[in-house]
């Protein structure tokens, strides 16, 4: 507990030392990864917490960038004094507002019907948004300009950046605080059993209301953020692509845990940002990602972590040190083959390549991994063959070495009994 | 009375290409409990397949090839990715589906391009089938609706006369008692999977030839196919045809027609009143004809989640 408290602090001392150092596209960078893990852990407590899962928050982050954007456009007419500082404060108010009408609803229903009561009402919102000219500025959507407030004038890129930074850090920290709240351990007993919630007298479908509006609000708060932010919004912040990707961030990075969602949500959008510039297949990556973490790690990046730190005393591991190497050097392989196999079509298949192809009638050599390939020479063949086909080979082998380690150390570890009925129950989720 | 027609003829052939999309996703999750997001990147794939395929060879062939190989991509997903999380419940499921739509429409865009690639009917089936009111309506738009009436009747025969319909039923409905019986019941969720794999595949590859084929026409058939099945009932081959005919009748009435709130409101004497207010009220019901869908499924999902013809839950 020590030691995550120093963690944290001194992670927060480098986002606040770093930032005055770097460019303002790492700036920029930074800003969606905060808005971005802020959002996923607001999310998180509906669905991890909650063990709600929506399929439509896009909605309550859309409707706090709107209200701000409309709120700006009032201070920026002279129509009402608002500080600048404390815009998402009204994002958060109407987010709840509508959180709470739409949580009435979707609430009535569990599982897959609860998830598709609230991708029907983000979908609602997203097809009805462009032809709402009033409310939404159709198509092109709304604008305004960020005012000066509080001796700030929010010209440059790191004002909004330090803004963005206290406004996340104290949501993620009422969050957290949330979480130790008896109404945060109900919210967890409501996944778990919410039947036996009923049977101990409380109200569970007043409950579920309660933690979906409380959710909608921190996504609000998002939402808000990135108005301030963009200093713009249009409908496509109801689009399934947003509600799609707090749904990776989140269990990318382990929905079980609290900090899982942010680690999710920073970790791949600082990928984002960086990938994107190199490739336009920066989503298939990151659509891989996904599928792996869910195929062999369903607790998320997060989930390993966790039980790392848990068996940290009773794992041999001296003995895990060779097998962990041989996994990360296999996984190297095997990405590296991936990246290449999809970098190359990339680039053959492109548009250009063709109209190149059918001006000089030769297939000329491409770069990638700062080297040259010739598209028929056998090599460029078989390498990512040489690469994938060991790496597999050596991942399986490297894979059911630790397990035997891990099952191994269980097997011995008697003590720690309670451990097992834990793992089972999450394991349900 | 044209516009009448035309409209209803339309309609009908948009909802039975619904249904062939939506029959499988109907299927696999009455059988599986599985929401299968990566249902609609079926269609897409049988329409991207048999693009290449009638390229290669011809068209007939691209129809029958193209959904073999989008069955053998939906059964290798059962095989080894859903049953492989299976214990971990049904929302990994879901949300490994989901993640399967992204890698898809990246793979799409990867090999053909992010744009619409021209994938054609042949010649021969261009023609004129007859005339209505002075224009020519197409064959091809009726001979989808054939491909989708015969599929309805192949299923439902098979579903309903046949031994093989008796296994999957029971399998469906008491998977336990049915593999108490000696039934391979995985062997059964493997073949339903691909075979509404399939299906999907085929609707794509006899639909791609008519409506354009790009790398969002899965996310945008998606939600559709979501809403009819959700407004259908979960599970019912017969819940999905009404409410498939229903939407796409829907839908191509909407486009056409410009009534709003207000002007119901002027039948009672408020439309100045209505026409104040600006905002919805006024807005007319060819702009808002793909919010309708929405409102629709969620006031079945409200009021009965069972759907017009799904079984109490």
């Amino acid at each position: 507990m020590r030691y995550a408290l120093i963690a944290i602090l001194a992670l927060l001392a480098l986002l606040i030392i770093a930032p005055p150092l770097l460019g303002t596209g790492w700036q920029y960078a930074l800003i969606n990864a905060l808005i971005a893990a802020l959002f996923a852990a607001a999310f998180n407590l509906l669905v991890g917490q909650g063990g709600m899962l929506s399929f439509g928050h896009a909605a309550y982050f859309g409707v706090g960038a709107f209200t701000v954007i409309h709120l700006m456009q009032s201070v920026e007419y002279g129509d009402i004094p608002f500080p600048t500082v404390l815009l998402p404060l009204a994002g958060a108010a109407v987010s709840l507002l509508c959180g709470a009408l739409a949580g009435f609803f979707a609430t009535m229903r569990s599982g897959v019907y609860f998830a598709l009561v609230t991708l029907a009402l983000a979908e609602l919102l997203h097809s009805l948004a462009p032809h709402w000219d009033e409310m939404f500025g159709g198509e092109a959507g709304l604008s305004s300009m960020r005012m000066p407030s509080l001796g700030f004038t929010f010209g440059s890129t790191l004002e909004v950046y330090y803004l963005t930074l206290s406004w996340v850090v104290i949501c993620i920290g009422l969050l957290y605080a949330y979480t130790r709240t008896p109404f945060g351990r109900l919210t967890l007993a409501l996944r778990d059993n919410e039947q036996r919630i009923r049977f101990m007298g409380f109200n569970a479908h007043g409950t579920k209301i309660v933690v979906f509006a409380i959710s909608a609000m921190f996504s609000g708060v998002a939402g808000s953020l990135m108005a301030i932010s963009n200093e713009t919004a249009n409908y496509s912040v109801f689009s399934t692509q947003v509600s799609a990707l707090v749904v990776l961030h989140t269990f990318v990075g382990g929905s079980t845990i609290f900090f899982g969602p942010i680690v999710g949500a920073c970790v791949l959008s600082l990928f984002t940002f960086v990938v994107s510039g190199v490739t336009h297949s920066w989503m298939l990556y990151q659509g891989i990602i996904f599928v792996l973490v869910m195929l062999f790690a369903p607790k998320g990046i997060g989930g390993v972590i966790q039980a790392h730190i848990e068996q940290r005393h009773a794992l041999p591991w001296k003995r895990l040190a060779a097998p962990y190497a041989l996994a990360t050097l296999a996984g190297l392989m095997v990405a590296c083959a991936t990246v290449f196999v999809v970098q190359s079509l990339e680039i053959v298949l492109s548009r250009e390549y063709a109209a190149a192809v059918a001006r000089t009638g030769e297939y000329a050599p491409y770069t990638v991994f700062a080297r040259e390939w010739q598209v028929f020479h056998p090599f460029t063949w078989l390498f990512p063959v040489l690469l994938l086909v060991p790496g597999l080979y050596l991942l399986r082998r490297a894979f059911a070495r630790i397990q035997t380690l891990w099952d191994k150390d269980d097997d011995d570890d008697n003590g720690d009994i309670a451990a097992a009925p834990r793992e089972l129950m999450e394991g349900g989720h | 009375m044209e516009f009448l027609i035309v409209s209803t003829l339309n309609g009908v052939i948009y909802g039975m290409l619904l249904f062939m999309v939506s029959a499988g996703l109907t299927l696999i999750f009455g059988m599986m409990g599985v929401l299968n997001f990566a249902h609609a990147s079926f269609y897409m794939l049988g329409a991207y397949f048999a693009y290449t395929l009638s390229g290669l060879f011809n068209f007939w062939v691209g129809l029958i090839v193209a959904p073999l190989l989008v069955a053998i991509i939906g059964m290798f997903i059962e095989r080894y990715m859903l049953r492989r999380v299976h214990a971990h419940g049904h929302a990994h499921e879901l949300l490994l589906t989901f993640g399967l739509v992204f890698i898809f429409e990246e793979l799409i865009k990867l090999f053909y391009g992010d744009f619409p690639v021209n994938y054609q009917r042949p010649d021969y089936l261009n023609f004129a089938i007859f005339n209505l009111f002075g224009t020519d309506y197409p064959f091809y738009r009726v001979f989808i609706g054939l491909v989708a009436l015969l599929m309805f009747i192949v299923l439902f025969v098979l579903l309903t006369r046949t031994r093989v319909g008796m296994v999957v039923r029971a399998a469906e409905r008491l998977p336990d008692t049915a593999r108490a019986l000696g039934h391979n019941v995985p062997m059964v969720f493997l073949g339903v999977f691909g075979a509404g794999a399939a299906l999907a595949g085929l609707s794509g590859a006899v639909a791609g030839a008519f409506f354009p084929t790009n790398p969002n026409m899965a996310l945008e058939l998606g939600v559709i196919v979501f809403v009819v099945v959700v407004v259908g009932g979960l599970g019912s081959l017969a819940g999905s045809l009404i409410a498939s005919l229903l939407i796409g009748v829907f839908s191509s009435f909407a486009v056409g027609l410009d009534w709003s709130l207000a002007s119901l409101f002027s039948l009672i004497g408020l439309g100045d009143w209505a026409n104040s207010l600006g905002g919805l009220v006024t807005m007319p019901l060819s702009s808002i004809s793909a919010t309708v869908p929405f409102l629709l499924m969620l006031i079945v999902l409200l009021v009965r989640p069972a759907g017009l013809m799904g079984s109490k839950n």
